[in-house]
């Protein structure tokens, strides 16, 4: 894109957006080389790099602080929610964008105005119902509230997705005799990768990230979540002044969403643009 | 043919409409219930008080306190994550070289867990005197500045509010420059042919032309705005401190925190019941604002 901007104008920008990326690498860096120091050095010697690689410090975390135990509950749970927020999400996007009832738009806004309603509000009412049927403190529980309070946001992105898809494909599937359930499986679903693959992305590292649902619904150690687990480290550290292990397991937390950062920045990236810009 | 396909519509919106319906509409009407009730939460018992807790709201001092944080947080933190978005937006779209590295380092801190940006901002870099912040400036000899307290009570919600703009400019920002890439080049060309410089092709093409994908991200920064819950519960450790309570974190304290011995469970959910009108009269709000003529192109 051509631009009548000036060399100046040009250094300003760069000096703007280098000094603010560096603000966000900082994040990156000053965390990772606290969780290597040890407890004396953190914050007496904070600018120097640290004397060696701590990584015993890792290893408490993972097993002393039951970090590693932690991290497999998140992954299962979230996995699960993931897994299950798609299969319950998908035809009930398809359902709403492309066939033909009456009640397609009411019931498309019924959906979606869940975003807006605050998550605290059901904190009670969720605990009282679920405790009704036995499933606090068990991970079923809060894969059913995971899953259920990301229903409205799910389904609004992946309507978003259908709307883009043209209908000559399912027109010619059904002229060929296919039944509803064929058409979804056998040719929308495959349409709609790139809006499912972003789905999953964003609800992953929704749910992964999520510390306060876990807090409510999970009440013992056997099932806590990772940044559950970081958190309730966090909040008892008026007892201990074990900053380093604080850091290891904010390392530990970040390291999926890195990856997945790394990896998949563009298609995240696409992928929630074109799932909100209708 | 068309009976079959209405019945298989439902059969697709069954599983998603049954969870949802018993997992979200449901406590939501329930929680609308609690509100004109008093429980505790121990015993199976409610008592009926109406409109009492609502009065006792209005009279709330802590209530207002928190309701005038949320609305520091939606207002003031919305328009300095908007300012940026929109400065970064304009630099980014200058013909600039790495603008797709830059878009993805400012967008990075969106999706770090807040437990993570809680410990960060509130351990090392706030920290009195021993972090980031303050050694730094004690290094470059700038005492004042080395001896501010981020943290402290007078300061300690303008440090979270800083924060909370530094996570989501970025969000909006990619989203804002999706929208802009969606304006045909022929506009640009042609203003520029006829010596328009950056700044007047910005505010007079640019913008208008957002207008709708601006609605909806405002629309949206009010719904994350007003129920903004993990980080700001974090940022404190064990509790988060007076200063940055806003309203859902007050539902919060009053319906399931450590300070009463009671659970005012019924208070807690007519908290709730004014966050979601808070909810409801910003969206319209904003609706109304910016409803205009949609500019053909």
């Amino acid at each position: 894109m051509k631009s009548n901007r000036t060399i100046l104008g040009r250094i300003i920008s760069h000096v703007f957006l280098v000094l603010w990326s560096v603000s966000v690498g900082m994040l990156l860096y000053w965390t990772i080389i606290a969780s290597l120091k040890t407890n004396k050095s953190v914050f007496k010697e904070l600018w120097r790099l640290p004397e060696a690689l701590n990584f015993g410090n890792y290893l408490r975390a993972l097993s002393e602080l039951n970090f590693a135990s932690y991290s497999l509950n998140s992954l299962l749970i979230v996995s699960t929610s993931v897994a299950m927020i798609i299969v319950v999400s998908l035809p009930a996007a398809y359902a709403l964008t492309r066939m033909n009832m009456r009640w397609k738009n009411p019931l498309t806004l019924f959906y979606v105005a869940g975003m807006g309603i605050p998550v605290q509000l059901l904190f009670i009412p969720l605990f009282k119902s679920l405790s009704a049927i036995q499933l606090v403190n068990t991970p079923i529980g809060l894969i059913v509230v995971f899953i259920t309070l990301s229903i409205p946001f799910t389904v609004f992105l992946l309507t978003g997705f259908f709307v883009t898809i043209p209908t000559e494909m399912e027109e010619s599937a059904a002229i060929d005799g296919c039944s509803e359930f064929r058409t979804f499986y056998r040719i929308m679903v495959p349409m709609a990768t790139p809006g499912i693959v972003t789905a999953v992305i964003v609800n992953f590292i929704l749910l992964w990230n999520e510390y306060v649902l876990a807090l409510i619904f999970i009440t013992g150690k056997k099932y806590r979540t990772l940044s559950l687990g970081l958190y309730n480290l966090y909040a008892a550290l008026q007892y201990s002044s074990d900053w380093v292990s604080i850091f290891a397991g904010s390392v530990l937390v970040i390291i999926p969403t890195l990856i997945i950062f790394i990896l998949l920045s563009e298609r995240l990236i696409a992928g929630i643009t074109a799932g909100s810009i209708k | 043919m068309k009976r079959r396909r209405k019945y298989t519509a439902w059969l697709f919106l069954a599983p998603s409409l049954l969870l949802y319906l018993a997992f979200f509409v449901y406590p939501t009407i329930e929680a609308l219930r609690i509100s004109f009730y008093e429980w505790s939460g121990f015993s199976k018992e409610m008592d009926f008080v109406g409109l009492n807790n609502f009065i006792r709201l209005i009279r709330d001092t802590s209530f207002h306190a928190a309701l005038k944080n949320t609305l520091v947080l939606l207002i003031i933190g919305g328009v300095g994550i908007f300012i940026l978005a929109f400065l970064f937006s304009f630099l980014l779209n200058s013909g600039i070289r790495g603008k797709k590295i830059y878009r993805s380092i400012i967008f990075f801190p969106y999706i770090i867990a807040p437990v993570v940006h809680a410990i960060y901002w509130g351990l090392l870099v706030f920290s009195p005197r021993k972090g980031i912040l303050n050694s730094l400036f004690k290094l470059l000899g700038m005492k004042s500045l080395a001896e501010f307290a981020f943290l402290d009570h007078n300061h300690i919600f303008s440090s979270v509010l800083f924060v909370v703009i530094w996570i989501n400019v970025g969000f909006y920002l990619i989203i804002l420059l999706a929208g802009m890439d969606r304006i045909p080049g022929h506009l640009y060309e042609a203003a520029r042919l006829e010596g328009a410089n950056e700044g007047y092709i910005f505010f007079k093409i640019t913008l208008p032309l957002v207008r709708e994908v601006l609605t909806i991200l405002l629309v949206f920064w009010g719904f994350i705005a007003i129920r903004m819950f993990d980080l700001l519960y974090a940022f404190g450790g064990l509790l988060p401190p007076r200063e940055i309570w806003t309203n859902a974190i007050y539902l919060y304290i009053v319906g399931f925190g450590k300070r009463d011995p009671i659970f005012q469970l019924g208070y807690a959910t007519a908290i709730g019941f004014v966050t979601l009108i808070l909810i409801v009269v910003f969206t319209v709000i904003i609706r109304r604002l910016l409803r205009k003529e949609i500019y053909e192109y």
